[in-house]
């Protein structure tokens, strides 16, 4: 009975030396390093919609275009021109780490965050391992507790998103037999794909006094 | 000058042989294509006989293959930013 209590009196005093204080814990740690608290804790993360309309690019935007930056726009991004709850809640966004980002490659979105690897459903043509692509195109862009949805875009000067090629991936070879009825003749047919392999380098927000550069 | 964007939406399978000559002499083959005539009384005409048929706009300007295409495809989303070092030896 007494060797009982004492193990549980030392089972109960380990873990407590181990611990860091209790203001470090990570339940507790959230509620001094998050940005939000001044909104009811119960509500959903707020979001923000992106006002600013991404005029649709009527000139054809081919894969070799696209190896190539584009053309620098001439008019400098103004606080004015944005919502003005995009300069009010961005750098709420921007203050807190960790940043994920809904790109998308060719019409097809990828929630990634930085360091994230990720395998295209494609070979990408045109690009090799070492290269560094911007991924300029994304609809949400949040943190643990703000969300910035786009309209259908985010406005691309709110988020710099940069991405290595790691190189290509091939999946096993795929075997698929071709049998008609009644027939013993079979045709195996076969096939592997290569997918390019990228890695998220960097998801960084803009900052508004940034963006006028 | 202004032109129509006629668009064929509805398949012309099973209606009269002069429905789907209308559509022939417009140019319209298969479901989605898409074809520019200009704004006349006689293009206006086919397209009444095919209004079932046919979404119109009126446009401007006529749009090549190309970028009728193109208004379809999605934005690659993406440019090479930075070549790697060494060249493309690598394609």
């Amino acid at each position: 009975m007494s060797r009982a209590l004492l193990r549980s009196v030392l089972e109960l005093r380990t873990p407590v030396t181990r611990l860091p204080p209790t203001f470090l814990l990570p339940i507790r740690a959230r509620f001094f390093n998050q940005t939000s608290q001044i909104v009811e804790p119960t509500s959903t993360p707020e979001s923000i919609v992106n006002a600013v309309q991404q005029s649709q690019q009527t000139s054809a935007t081919s894969l070799p275009s696209s190896l190539t930056p584009p053309q620098q726009e001439t008019n400098p991004l103004s606080p004015a021109s944005l919502d003005p709850s995009i300069t009010t809640l961005l750098p709420l966004l921007a203050a807190q780490p960790s940043h994920y980002i809904t790109v998308h490659i060719h019409g097809r979105p990828y929630l990634v965050t930085a360091g994230d690897q990720l395998r295209l459903p494609f070979k990408m043509p045109g690009v090799v391992p070492g290269d560094i692509l911007r991924l300029n195109r994304a609809t949400t862009l949040g943190s643990r507790d703000f969300t910035l949805k786009g309209a259908p875009y985010v406005d691309e000067r709110l988020f710099e998103c940069r991405a290595v090629v790691l190189g290509t991936e091939a999946e096993p070879m795929r075997v698929m037999v071709k049998k008609k009825r009644r027939c013993r003749r079979k045709k195996s047919v076969f096939s592997k794909h290569k997918y390019t392999v990228l890695r998220i380098s960097e998801v960084k927000v803009a900052r508004v006094g940034e963006m006028e550069v | 000058m202004s032109y129509f964007r006629i668009t064929l939406h509805r398949s012309a399978i099973g209606l009269p042989e002069r429905t789907r000559g209308a559509l022939a002499s417009l140019g319209l083959r298969r479901r989605s294509q898409t074809v520019f005539h200009p704004v006349h009384p006689q293009f206006a005409g086919m397209i009444m006989k095919v209004k079932e048929l046919v979404r119109v706009e009126e446009v401007d300007r006529p749009l090549s293959k190309k970028e009728v295409k193109a208004e379809r495809q999605p934005d690659a989303g993406f440019y090479v930013e930075k070549a790697a070092e060494g060249g493309r030896v690598g394609l």
